[in-house]
């Protein structure tokens, strides 16, 4: 078991500043994300940590092993990338095959581990087939199995869902994390999808401009994101203006919020990003305001709620089926416990 | 708000609405239809004909042994032959011209696949912003005539004669000629694969750059490679310009030469060349086509494998 640790890691193309001091440390076994916008430095710091791309300064480890000037060949680790990767000129087994052959493997183990990846990734049919005569979701699962063959001491995996219909990419998704923890392989995974990082992830590591604006547990990011930035990225966000009354209430429209804590002085003007499943209709005491869309999703509606006092376009989270429609008035209460205040610009 | 309009829409003309005339569209779409096929039939025939006649009248030339001034309608059937095609072979300069064009043809092909794969795969992976200058260059012998080139060596001749005195001297200059069909065909070929990735995937399954280039690069580009090679070789078997300035006794030097002491057997050679180039493209488009039937065998192998640690699953 071997962990990943970037150390102050700093990358430059040009004058643009691609990675900024990262610093990260994947433990043994665990599966982190780093989820951003593009342009962050996800990638980047990904093809680091692959040996694509040299950091500028600092330094990579693994298991404490500085493989910072490492050639990408010598690093051992497994890699799936976005686009499929398979080489086209190899059958599924053979592409499974190909580390195998480079570490100059016996031809009996190949057999045996090539059997054994394809048994994992369920694809043992296809061994005979090109990449060209299968489908995109079993190209990344041979992708993987390949990665996975050469028993990498760390796996990279580079938006490997995204060129994927979202049935796939969702059953998908789920193998890979079977995967991982079954093999408990240290897992650096890339992803600009919140939902995709949210559901696989031990912890996420929220990135925006080449710096690490927060690394916790899928539930510590979404719940108590540490700035703005990450409240808005990891997942929707109502945006409410409000002034400051105290160190732990704010006004909105009139009615007063409790939220867990604001740094600015009495009377500021802030801006007030709460979750929309934090923002219930109520019969009474609730601020005023009009339905303008009604989304059903399933378990779930989503409603748009246009507030009268702020004019302001809000969604509201509503388990299970609403029975409102739009041009209907209702009040909403804001539960502000969870409630990021960014102060107006 | 406007009002929804719902349009009739006919495949057969486009996207414009139909107009309320009561004929029914796939009967108007017919005639029409017609005379767009006609067009393009008509060129397509014209330009077969323009291409196929002089081919004719060059078989009728070379393959009866009728005087030129009797070929006509009444001559068509008679006295054909193969002889006009195997009279160069007689020839005792044949041979050695054969060989020497393929010699170079094959000197041309390595060389030019060995100096513009490397640099076509380098541009393309680690300074993609060159691409268009390198193709501005190989471009050039377009623009420069092969006359201007002579020009050229015929200044540096006298300084140059140990190299210019060998018969292989020609292959640099064939390269020059070379490059716009060569490196365009490789371009294309690294344009349709994702190169970078493939790469990627091999360094990071532990292939280092030499084993990258010939397991993954050159395989995937073996259509482009053939295609390069094919066409730097009919360049080379072509090319008489150069060769006749510095007096090399090449094929295309040996058919100036032959047509004029044997006209017959001259153009039935040029026939004879150009069959056999025809035969050497399609061989091209099957090569390009056939895959590798030892690549399977590891994957029945594997299949194998899977089905003795767990039986009854597949």
């Amino acid at each position: 078991m071997t962990n990943l640790t970037f150390v102050s890691v700093r990358k430059t193309f040009g004058p643009t500043v691609a990675l900024e001091g990262l610093d990260l440390d994947v433990k043994p076994g665990e599966l982190i994300s780093l989820l951003g916008p593009s342009g962050c430095g996800k990638t980047t710091a990904l093809r680091i940590a692959a040996g694509f791309e040299f950091a500028d300064s600092g330094a990579v480890l693994v298991s404490n092993a500085d493989i910072t000037r490492t050639p990408a060949h010598k690093r051992n680790m497994g890699m799936v990338f976005q686009s499929y990767s398979l080489f086209p000129n190899l059958t599924v087994a053979n592409n499974v095959d190909f580390g195998l052959r480079t570490r100059k493997m016996a031809s009996a183990e190949r057999h045996r581990r090539v059997a054994e990846m394809l048994e994992l990734v369920q694809l043992t049919h296809l061994a005979d087939r090109y990449p060209h005569q299968i489908s995109g979701g079993q190209a990344q699962r041979v992708a993987l199995a390949r990665a996975l063959a050469v028993q990498p001491s760390v796996l990279l995996l580079d938006e490997p869902l995204s060129a994927l219909d979202a049935k796939v990419r969702s059953t998908l998704r789920d193998e890979i994390r079977r995967i991982q923890t079954e093999l408990g392989i240290t897992t650096l995974f890339v992803t600009h999808d919140q939902e995709e990082a949210l559901a696989i992830s031990d912890r996420i590591g929220v990135m925006s401009n080449g710096r690490l604006e927060q690394l916790g547990t899928p539930r510590d990011v979404y719940r108590h994101p540490s700035s703005a930035f990450v409240a808005r990225f990891v997942g929707s966000m109502n945006e409410l203006p409000a002034t400051v009354v105290g160190n732990h209430a704010v006004n909105v429209g009139g009615h007063p919020v409790v939220v867990h804590q604001t740094s600015q002085d009495d009377g500021t003007a802030v801006r007030l990003l709460v979750r929309p499943e934090d923002m219930k209709v109520v019969d009474d005491g609730g601020l005023h305001g009009t339905v303008t869309t009604c989304t059903f999703q399933g378990s779930s509606t989503i409603l748009g709620v246009r507030l009268d006092i702020v004019d302001v376009l809000t969604s509201v989270h509503v388990a299970g089926i609403a029975d409102l429609n739009p041009g209907e008035r209702v009040q909403v209460a804001i539960d502000g416990s969870r409630a990021v205040c960014e102060p107006m610009s | 708000m406007q009002p929804h309009i719902h349009v009739a829409i006919d495949p057969e003309l486009g996207n414009q609405p139909t107009a309320p005339t009561g004929i029914a569209p796939a009967t108007a779409g017919r005639p029409r239809r017609r005379f767009s096929r006609l067009v393009p039939n008509t060129v397509l025939i014209l330009s077969g004909l323009f291409f196929v006649a002089p081919l004719l009248t060059l078989a009728r030339f070379s393959l009866q042994n009728v005087p030129t001034i009797l070929l006509g309608w009444n001559t068509l059937f008679d006295k054909w032959s193969l002889n006009g095609l195997t009279k160069a072979f007689d020839d005792p300069a044949f041979w050695p011209a054969l060989k020497l064009s393929l010699q170079l043809a094959v000197g041309t092909v390595v060389l030019t696949l060995g100096l513009l794969l490397p640099t076509a795969i380098w541009t393309h992976l680690r300074v993609p912003k060159a691409r268009s200058v390198i193709e501005f260059m190989t471009v050039l012998p377009y623009m420069i005539p092969a006359i201007a080139l002579v020009a050229g060596i015929k200044i540096i001749q006298p300084h140059a004669r140990w190299f210019l005195n060998s018969d292989f001297s020609l292959i640099p200059f064939y390269v020059i000629l070379a490059l716009p069909f060569t490196y365009r065909s490789l371009d294309a070929g690294l344009k349709a694969i994702d190169l970078r990735t493939l790469v990627d995937a091999s360094r990071s399954l532990g292939a280092g750059w030499g084993s990258t280039v010939f397991r993954v690069v050159i395989p995937n580009l073996r259509t482009a490679i053939i295609s390069a090679s094919f066409l730097t070789a009919a360049v080379v078997i072509g090319e008489f310009t150069i060769a006749d300035t510095l007096l090399k006794e090449t094929l295309p030097r040996f058919q100036a030469t032959f047509v004029g002491r044997e006209p017959q057997g001259g153009y039935g050679l040029n026939l004879l060349a150009l069959i056999v180039t025809i035969g050497l493209f399609v061989t091209l488009s099957v090569l390009t086509k056939k895959r590798d039937p030892k690549r399977k065998s590891f994957a029945r192998q594997a299949a194998n494998a899977a089905l003795v640690e767990k039986p009854g699953q597949l």
